[in-house]
C-alpha cells in the first residue's frame, strides 16, 4: 500500500501532499488541544511502538504473510481519527526516509491513504457500528477491515489517475489482497483492544469500553 | 523492517567523505535528485537521465567506502515488492502512449507490447534511482543528524520534537520486538505453524501486539513524566546549535544541485534518448 516515488507524476504527488498537510496540521492541533501540548512525547513514543508492531509477520493464508497497518487500532484506542493521522504521519516519514518504503514525493498520498482515510474510516465506522450493534468485537473487526481495504482501494484509484496501473485490475488486485489481509488486521485489532481494555481500561477512549465500565471510567 | 534498523544505523556510524558531510547537504541533494527524477515525464528521456544519475549515485556510493553488497542487500528488500507491479506493466496499456505495437501474443488474449515494455523500463529506472538515493542518505547519515538537519532546514518544532522522540524510542522498541520474537521462538510458538489452530495463533499474536501497545503507551507515560520532572512544558524550547556549511560542503552542494537540475532539463529540451 506504500506507493513509491516513481509511480506518480510530480504534480499529483504535490496535490496529495497539500491535502495531507492540511490533515497533519489538524492532527497537530488535535494533539495540542485534546492531549495538551505537553503530552506530545507520549504520542511520539507510542508512534515508535506502532512502528515496531507493524514489523510482526502475520500469517494470512497459503503461506503468505501481511503486516498490521494499525490506523484503526490507534484511532479507536485514543478516540480520535487525528491520532491515527498524527501517528501514521510519523511512522510513514521514518519508513519513507530511512527504509525507502513509500516515497518522498508520494508521502502525501501515503499519509492520505493510510493515516487520513484509514484513521477516519476506522474511527467513524467503529463509532457507528458500536452504536448500532453495541458489540465491541464486531464493530472493531469491521472497522479495522474497512480501514485496511478502503485505503488500498484509494491507492488503486491514485495509481489509475497517475496512469501507472489500470483501474479495474488495480481495484481487483489491491481490493482482493487487502480484503484477505484486512481479516487478519480485524482479528488482531479486536484481540489487541480486548487485551488493552482488560489490562489498562484507563488508557482506552470511553467509547470503546462496555457501558458500565465506561460509566466508571 | 525494524530488524534492518540496527544495520542501517551501524552503516551510518562509519566514516567517509560522504558520512562527514552535513546532513542538510545530503538531504537537499537526495531530495533534489528524487524530485528531479520524478519530475521528468514518463518518456525515454527518463532512461538517459536515469543512467547519468546512477553513475552519479555510484560515484557517491564509492566515496562512502561501504560495500556494494550493502546497497544491493538493502535494495533487494525494497525492489521485488513493486518490481512485480512494474513487471506486470508489459501486459498493460497506459495513457502515455497512443500507438501500441504487439511483440508477443500469448494465449487468453494476453499481448506484450513494445511500448509497454518501454514504459516498464521507465518506471523501473525511476524507481531504482529514487530508492538508491534514499539508501545512500540513510546509510550515511545518523538518524539524529538527519533530524537535526531537518530542523535546521525548517521542520516545524512540534513535528520535529515528536519525530525526535519517536526515533529515539524506535531502538528501544526494536530491542523489545527482538526479545518478544525470541521469547515466542523459545516457547516454540511459530505463527506460521499449521499444526496449531489458526484461531489460537491469531489470538496469541493479537495479545502480543496488545501487550506491546500497552508497553509503548506506558513507556510514553514514563518519558512524559520524566520530561516534566526536568522542566519540560508548553513553552519549552529545544536548543539546536547554529551551524554553517564548510566551503567544501558549499562546493559539493552547488555542483550537485547544478548537475541535478541541468542534466534533466538539457535531456528533456533536446529529447536525448540513448536507449
Amino acid at each position: 500500500m506504500h506507493v513509491p516515488d516513481a509511480f506518480m507524476p510530480i504534480w499529483q504527488g504535490a496535490i496529495y501532499w497539500i491535502i495531507a498537510l492540511v490533515f497533519v496540521y489538524l492532527s497537530l492541533r488535535w494533539a495540542k488541544n485534546e492531549l495538551n501540548e505537553e503530552k506530545l512525547p507520549l504520542v511520539a513514543v507510542l508512534a515508535a511502538g506502532i512502528f515496531a508492531l507493524q514489523s510482526f509477520n502475520l500469517p494470512v493464508s497459503m503461506g503468505t504473510s501481511g503486516h498490521l497497518v494499525g490506523g484503526a487500532l490507534v484511532a479507536i484506542i485514543l478516540g480520535s481519527p487525528f491520532a491515527a493521522v498524527f501517528i501514521l504521519t510519523l511512522v510513514l516519514t521514518v519508513q519513507g526516509i530511512m527504509f525507502g518504503d513509500g516515497g518522498i514525493t508520494t508521502m502525501g498520498a501515503n499519509i492520505l491513504n493510510m493515516g487520513v482515510v484509514g484513521g477516519f474510516v476506522g474511527f467513524y465506522s467503529f463509532k457507528g457500528l458500536k452504536a448500532a450493534t453495541g458489540s465491541m468485537p464486531v464493530s472493531a473487526f469491521i472497522a479495522a477491515w474497512l480501514a485496511c481495504v478502503i485505503p488500498a482501494l484509494c491507492a488503486a484509484v491514485e495509481l489509475w489517475l497517475a496512469g501507472t496501473f489500470p483501474l479495474e485490475a488495480g481495484l481487483v488486485a489491491m481490493g482482493l489482497y487487502h480484503a484477505v489481509i484486512g481479516v487478519v488486521e480485524g482479528v488482531i485489532t479486536v484481540a489487541a483492544i480486548y487485551l488493552i481494555v482488560s489490562v489498562r481500561p484507563d488508557m482506552v477512549d470511553k467509547g470503546v469500553l462496555p457501558a458500565k465500565a465506561g460509566a466508571v471510567a | 523492517m525494524i530488524e534492518e534498523l540496527f544495520d542501517i544505523e551501524r552503516y551510518a556510524y562509519r566514516d567517509s567523505t560522504i558520512h562527514r558531510l552535513d546532513a542538510r547537504v545530503k538531504i537537499i541533494v537526495v531530495f533534489a535528485t528524487i524530485i528531479a527524477m520524478v519530475s521528468i515525464p514518463y518518456s525515454p528521456v527518463v532512461l538517459t537521465v536515469g543512467a547519468i544519475f546512477f553513475i552519479f549515485f555510484a560515484l557517491l556510493w564509492a566515496l562512502t567506502r561501504l560495500s556494494p553488497m550493502v546497497y544491493l542487500k538493502r535494495a533487494m528488500l525494497i525492489i521485488p515488492l513493486w518490481g512485480i507491479v512494474i513487471l506486470f506493466q508489459i501486459f498493460l496499456k497506459n495513457p502515455y502512449y497512443t500507438v501500441y505495437t504487439p511483440v508477443v501474443v500469448l494465449p487468453f488474449g494476453i499481448t506484450i507490447y513494445a511500448e509497454s515494455i518501454q514504459f516498464a523500463w521507465i518506471l523501473f529506472v525511476k524507481f531504482v534511482i529514487t530508492i538508491s538515493f534514499i539508501i545512500l542518505l540513510s546509510s550515511t547519515t545518523k538518524v539524529q543528524d538527519m533530524l537535526d538537519g531537518g530542523r535546521r532546514l525548517g521542520l516545524p518544532t512540534e513535528f520535529a520534537l515528536a519525530l525526535g522522540m519517536m526515533i529515539r524510542y524506535l531502538f528501544v522498541f526494536g530491542y523489545m520486538y527482538r526479545k518478544i520474537v525470541q521469547t515466542l521462538e523459545s516457547k516454540a510458538f511459530d505463527p506460521f505453524d499449521r499444526n496449531l489452530p489458526y484461531r489460537y495463533r491469531m489470538r496469541q499474536i493479537g495479545y502480543t501486539i496488545g501487550t506491546m501497545f500497552v508497553r509503548s503507551y506506558e513507556q510514553g507515560e514514563r518519558v512524559y513524566t520524566s520530561m516534566l520532572c526536568r522542566g519540560y512544558g508548553r513553552h519549552s524550547h529545544l536548543f539546536l546549535k547554529k551551524k554553517g556549511f564548510k566551503p567544501s560542503e558549499w562546493t559539493f552542494l552547488v555542483i550537485s544541485l547544478g548537475f541535478i537540475i541541468i542534466i534533466p532539463v538539457m535531456a528533456w529540451l533536446k529529447q536525448v534518448s540513448w536507449f
